[in-house]
């Protein structure tokens, strides 16, 4: 019921969806239709059904909802290895990111049972009975679970995410005491995988123009960071109703981060700059 | 979202613009407005709450009291100009909240017409509350 | 074959990537059922202003019109009404109240945000409870 920390995987059994249409205002192209049923392996002793949302731009259809069965003893525990054991032993063309394995480099995000993460640090044993894997949400889709994040790095573009300054540079390294460095810790760690854009209702509504929870807490980095010197500029250019204050702390952001970051807390932050130069 | 971002380093694509990633991401610029919105928002909030609470103690002590009863709590100098107080903080607080929402669901044009609407619609009950609060106060 | 995202030269346009479900799918956590919650209950309380503005209106027109107002809401259906309008007063005030603390900057550990939500949910539903309470008690102590 509390949840600590976000690795808690989300237990709610008894609400898995809001109570909508499945295909409530979606587009004709983005309908998802029934898919395959992948047999399962003959002698396996454990088995997992997997529900995995598929795409193929070559065939012109709409996207469908696959069910793999995963031998569960043949496979590492992690679900990008049971995607892995897919890919190698029942269909080939089954296309998703992933390069580190160890969630550092944010490349395997996707959504799982409902909440984004990353596929490479959650446990196939906390997966519901009937697990489901969907791209990250509200993503244009190149293919099966790759989304298309062109947009989102163009936000993160914006914001300018590199040290401004006009004092000349020094000889040797820009000086920081440890207290100035504290104020990087919780920020510089993010690995932008997205989970928290992906999973925050103002950018599904308005993800044109909201920045969204990742690029504002890269942009709080930036603000946060004595050695920068462009902090009204950089505020200048976030005080938009849009770009800004989109966000109404509805907070799925800080409770999915896969790396326990708060991009909540970095936007309420902004906003207490902004509130503090003004008054 | 409704425009078509491609990956660079795919096949060249067809799309409906072909604005860059970033062009559409800058869009017009920051308005540089939005602080004093979220600020009047706040201070309606704080305001709101000592009134509200007051308003429903009130209501709820004078639960089942007649015409005469309400009228004369009304009367008294500090309920007269709570209710008055209470009226300006909620409707504007109710204004600025509407207009938010507006703006998160609706895209198109209609979007103008109906903050426009909402607000004229905000201020005027305010103004009619205000006035039978006058009236209930100093009528005979 | 046109694949999509591809054009083959000629003026043919491609398909539209399909956009990833998102609320279709998207857990419900108390995170995003409180803040939906904040939001309607303050839809729903933007109309009860209007409804307590036309209840001044009947009180300064007069005794007879406030007690066509009273009868209305006295009957089973404003009273049902009412209560709904009590929940969603509550709700949007402790949910409120649990904003304004967010707006200084507290609050923010995934503990103290579900802490706070939970706490926000309880209180509603007995200040509910209590105001209900109380003002049968005392309505029946003015009769």
């Amino acid at each position: 019921m509390i949840v600590e920390s976000s690795d808690q995987v989300p237990r709610l059994s008894w609400l898995k969806r809001f109570p909508i249409p499945r295909n409530f205002k979606v587009t004709p192209e983005s309908r998802i239709e029934k898919g395959r049923i992948w047999p399962a392996p003959a002698d396996a002793k454990r088995i997992k059904a997997f529900e995995i949302y598929r795409y193929d731009p070559d065939s012109g259809g709409n996207p469908r909802l696959d069910t793999f069965h995963v031998d569960v003893d043949d496979c590492g525990p992690m679900v990008l290895d049971a995607l892995f054991w897919i890919k190698n032993k029942v269909d080939s063309t089954l296309t998703f990111r992933r390069s580190c394995r160890e969630g550092v480099c944010g490349s395997c995000a996707m959504n799982m049972d409902g909440t984004n993460w990353l596929a490479c640090t959650r446990f196939i044993s906390d997966m519901d009975t009937n697990a489901t894997i969907y791209p990250l949400a509200n993503m244009r889709i190149i293919k099966d679970l790759v989304p298309d994040l062109t947009h989102v790095f163009a936000q993160y573009a914006a914001i300018e995410p590199w040290l401004r300054s006009e004092t000349p540079e020094p000889e040797k390294e820009r000086l920081q005491s440890p207290e100035e460095r504290s104020q990087l810790d919780g920020y510089y760690e993010c690995i932008l995988c997205f989970c928290c854009t992906s999973g925050c209702p103002s950018h599904w509504w308005n993800g044109n123009r909201f920045l969204g929870p990742a690029v504002l807490l890269q942009a709080w980095r930036w603000l946060t960071d004595s050695r920068d010197e462009a902090k009204g500029e950089r505020l200048d250019a976030l005080e938009d109703p849009f770009r800004l204050y989109r966000c109404h702390t509805i907070l799925n952001c800080t409770r999915t981060c896969p790396k326990g970051l708060n991009p909540g807390k970095a936007i309420a932050e902004i906003k207490r700059a902004i509130v503090e130069r003004e008054k | 979202m409704d425009d078509q971002p491609v990956c660079r380093g795919v096949a060249p694509v067809t799309r409906r613009s072909f604005q860059s990633p970033l062009a559409r991401a800058l869009g017009r610029g920051a308005a540089n407005s939005g602080v004093q919105h979220w600020w009047a928002e706040r201070v309606t909030a704080v305001a709101l709450v000592p009134l509200c609470l007051w308003f429903a103690a009130s209501i709820i002590a004078h639960a089942g009291s007649d015409y005469a009863g309400f009228i004369a709590w009304i009367r008294t100098p500090l309920a007269t100009s709570c209710m008055i107080l209470l009226l300006i903080a909620l409707f504007h607080h109710s204004a600025l909240g509407l207009q938010v929402v507006i703006e998160d669901y609706v895209h198109s044009g209609v979007k103008f017409v109906a903050v426009i609407a909402v607000r004229l619609c905000c201020y005027g009950l305010a103004v009619v509350g205000i006035i039978a609060v006058v009236r209930i106060a100093f009528g005979g | 074959m046109i694949k999509n995202g591809t054009t083959d030269g000629n003026s043919t346009p491609a398909r539209p990537r399909p956009l990833s479900p998102n609320i279709q799918i998207y857990r419900p956590q108390l995170t995003s059922v409180l803040s939906i919650a904040n939001r309607f209950t303050g839809l729903v309380l933007s109309l009860g202003a209007v409804g307590l503005v036309i209840w001044l209106s009947a009180a300064a027109a007069g005794p007879r019109t406030y007690g066509v107002m009273q009868s209305a809401i006295g009957n089973w259906a404003g009273q049902v009404v009412l209560f709904g309008c009590t929940f969603a007063f509550f709700l949007h005030l402790c949910g409120g109240i649990r904003h304004l603390v967010w707006d200084t900057v507290h609050g923010f550990e995934l503990r103290s945000i579900y802490i706070s939500g939970w706490t926000v949910v309880a209180a509603s539903v007995v200040l509910t409870a209590a105001a209900w309470t109380i003002s049968l008690f005392v309505a029946g102590w003015h009769l």
